[in-house]
C-alpha cells in the first residue's frame, strides 16, 4: 500500500481531517514511530498541505481586506439589527401554558408530500402540533399581549409572535446562523406560519427566516435574522457525507420533543425510505414528535441525513432525508449566499460525550408562531 | 467587564473563521486610530492601508489557533501590532537602529506585552516568507496544476466542483490528479 505514490497525500489528508478509522490510525502510528524514512516523508507532506491550506486561508482574508478597504463608505452597517432578542423569562412565562398543552396533546400531523399523499395514513411526520389551548392559553396570551406593549414601548419592533402553531428541529449549516429543518414543520396545509423563531441550547430566542426549500424532499434552509449571531464557538463541528451509509451504520440524534434537548440512537435498517424512496433511509430509532428536522450523525461526526417521519401501524420506523438532499439544495443557492460545509469533523475522533456536548450548541428547536 | 471580554472573544472567533462582518467591524472599529498615528510617524495614507492590513492578517493568523486568548483588547493588540509593523519597516529602510518602544503613546499594558507582540510580528514575517516560497513554487508548477491547486487552496472549491470545472469524469480522478500536483510541489518546493 505504501509504494502507490498518492497513498502519503489520501493518508495525510485524512489524518489532519481526523477521518481515519481508528485501526488505520493505529497503523499509522506504528508506522511513524518504526520507520523513519516514512515518517520524516509523511511530516513533510502533512507540512505541506497544512501551508498550503493555511496560505489559503490567509489569500481569501486579504482579499476580503482589500474589499472591505476599497468600501470606506460602507458605513451603514454601525445602525445596529433592529431584532431584539426576548429574553428566556419573557419566553418561560408566555409559553408555560403552551408547553403543558404541547406534552399532553401531541396530534400527528399528515406529511404534504406530494408522493406520500396517498398513503398518508401510515405515515406520521413527527413535527409536534399544539392544539387544544384553551382558558390557560387566553390568560397567557394576555399576559403575553402586555409583555409585547412594554417590549413595544421600549423598543420600536414588529410584534412578536402570538402563540406557538408547531415545533421540530433544525442544526447549524454555518456558525453564523444558516441552518436546515424538515420543510413540513414550517409549512403544513394551512401554509406558512406567521413567523419562526429558534430556540438555542442557551435558552434565547431567535427570529429566523426562509432561504431555500425542497418540499418533495421535505428540506427547508433557514438563517437566523440577527447579524452577528453565532450558534458556537467555531466552524461546524460536523461534516455533510456524501455518499449512502449502509445498513446496519449506528446513528444517533439530537433533538427538541420537548423544549429540553434530547438524545437517542439506533441503525440504519433500510437502505431505502418510505415506500421504496430511495433519497430517503429507514432507521430503528426511537424519536418522538418535535424532532423533524434532527441532524441523523454517525460515530465519526458525519451528517447522514435530516428526520422527516415515522411510520405508523405498529412498526415503529423512523426515516430520514439522505444529506444529499441538503447538499444539492445548497448547491442551488446564489453564489452571495455561497454555503461552503467544512471538509473535515472536528469531532471525528471523540467520544459520544464529547460529541453531543459541542454538537448541543449546533442543535435548535424550530418554533413556528400563527395567531 | 464580563460582558466585553465575551463579545471581543466572540468577534475572534468570527474574524477567525474569516467572516466579514466581524472583520469589517474590526476593521472599521481599529482603522482611525492607526491611521491617525501613522500620519503622524512620517506614514502616507497608503502606508496606513498596507499597515492595517498587514496588522490584521496578524491577528487573524493568531486567532487561528484555539488556545488563543487576548491578554488586552482587539484594538490595543492591533495598535501595537501596528507600530511594530512599522517601527521595523523604518529600520529596514534607514538601517539604523531604532528604540522599538518610544513614548508615543504607550500604557503600560503594552510594555509589559511589548516582547510578545514582537514574536508574533517576528513570527508573521516568517510565515509571509514561506508562503511567498510556497507561491513561487505554485508558479513553476506549470498547467493543470496550478489551477487545480489553487482552485482547491486558494478558492477553497470542493474536489467536486474541481472535478466539474476541469472535466474529469468523476472526483477520484480529480483527486489522483491533485496528488500527482502536490507530489510535484513538494519537489520543486524542497528544490528552492
Amino acid at each position: 500500500m505504501s509504494n502507490n505514490n498518492n497513498n502519503i497525500w489520501e493518508l495525510a489528508e485524512a489524518y489532519l481531517a481526523g477521518t481515519m478509522s481508528q485501526e488505520d490510525f493505529a497503523k499509522l502510528k506504528h508506522r511513524l514511530a518504526t520507520d523513519t524514512a516514512f515518517s520524516a516523508d509523511f511530516y513533510e507532506t502533512t507540512d505541506l498541505i497544512r501551508a498550503m491550506a493555511d496560505n489559503g486561508k490567509q489569500k481569501r482574508f486579504r482579499s476580503m481586506l482589500r474589499d472591505i478597504q476599497s468600501n470606506p463608505q460602507n458605513t451603514q452597517k454601525t445602525v445596529k439589527s433592529k431584532h431584539i432578542v426576548f429574553t428566556p423569562e419573557f419566553w418561560r412565562t408566555a409559553s408555560v401554558a403552551a408547553g403543558v398543552a404541547i406534552l399532553t396533546s401531541t396530534i400527528t400531523f399528515w406529511s404534504l408530500k406530494p408522493s406520500i399523499n396517498k398513503t398518508v395514513s401510515r405515515y406520521n411526520t413527527i413535527s409536534r402540533e399544539v392544539t387544544g389551548l384553551k382558558i390557560e392559553q387566553a390568560k397567557q396570551l394576555r399576559k403575553q399581549k402586555q409583555l409585547e406593549l412594554d417590549l413595544d414601548k421600549a423598543k420600536k419592533t414588529a410584534p412578536p409572535p402570538s402563540d406557538v402553531k408547531k415545533t421540530g428541529t433544525g442544526f447549524a449549516l454555518t456558525n453564523n446562523g444558516y441552518f436546515v429543518t424538515a420543510y413540513h414543520v414550517i409549512h403544513d396545509e394551512n401554509g406558512y406560519g406567521d413567523s419562526v423563531y429558534i430556540l438555542n441550547n442557551n435558552g434565547q430566542y431567535f427570529k429566523a427566516s426562509l432561504v431555500t426549500f425542497d418540499a418533495a424532499a421535505d428540506v427547508a434552509i433557514m438563517k437566523v435574522d440577527k447579524s452577528g449571531f453565532k450558534f458556537g464557538k467555531g466552524e461546524l463541528p460536523y461534516t455533510f457525507s456524501r455518499s449512502k451509509a449502509g445498513l446496519g451504520t449506528h446513528i444517533f440524534t439530537l433533538g427538541f420533543p420537548t423544549d429540553e434537548i434530547a438524545y437517542s440512537e439506533g441503525y440504519i435498517s433500510g437502505r431505502n425510505g418510505f415506500d421504496g424512496n430511495n433519497s430517503q433511509y429507514t432507521l430503528e430509532l426511537p424519536v418522538g414528535h418535535g424532532q423533524s428536522g434532527s441532524p441523523l450523525i454517525d460515530a465519526k461526526g458525519n451528517i447522514l441525513g435530516l428526520l422527516t417521519a415515522v411510520g405508523t401501524e405498529r412498526e415503529e420506523k423512523t426515516y430520514a432525508v439522505n444529506a444529499t438532499a441538503i447538499t444539492n439544495l445548497l448547491h442551488k443557492l446564489p453564489d452571495e449566499k455561497n454555503i461552503k460545509l467544512p471538509k473535515s469533523a472536528k469531532i471525528g475522533r471523540m467520544s459520544r460525550e464529547q460529541q453531543i456536548d459541542i454538537i448541543e450548541d449546533y442543535t435548535l428547536s424550530v418554533k413556528v408562531y400563527k395567531k | 467587564m464580563q460582558s466585553h471580554t465575551n463579545t471581543e472573544q466572540q468577534l475572534l472567533a468570527a474574524l477567525a473563521q474569516g467572516e466579514r462582518e466581524a472583520t469589517e467591524q474590526i476593521y472599521r472599529q481599529n482603522y482611525r486610530i492607526i491611521n491617525g498615528w501613522l500620519l503622524k510617524n512620517g506614514g502616507s495614507a497608503t502606508d496606513a492601508d498596507d499597515l492595517f492590513q498587514e496588522a490584521m492578517v496578524v491577528l487573524f493568523s493568531k486567532a487561528q489557533s484555539e488556545e488563543f486568548r487576548l491578554t488586552c483588547s482587539i484594538g490595543t493588540y492591533l495598535f501595537a501590532i501596528s507600530k511594530h509593523l512599522w517601527y521595523k519597516k523604518l529600520q529596514r529602510k534607514s538601517r539604523d537602529p531604532i528604540a522599538l518602544l518610544d513614548n508615543t503613546g504607550n500604557d503600560d499594558e503594552e510594555n509589559d506585552n511589548g516582547i510578545a507582540y514582537e514574536e508574533d510580528v517576528d513570527a508573521h514575517e516568517e510565515r509571509e516568507a514561506h508562503y511567498n516560497q510556497l507561491d513561487e513554487a505554485l508558479e513553476q508548477i506549470g498547467e493543470p496544476c496550478r489551477s487545480i491547486l489553487k482552485a482547491y487552496y486558494h478558492q477553497d472549491k470542493s474536489m467536486q466542483e474541481i472535478a466539474a470545472d476541469f472535466g474529469y469524469t468523476n472526483t477520484d480522478n480529480a483527486k489522483t490528479q491533485k496528488y500527482k500536483c502536490l507530489t510535484r510541489l513538494k519537489k520543486i518546493f524542497h528544490a528552492m
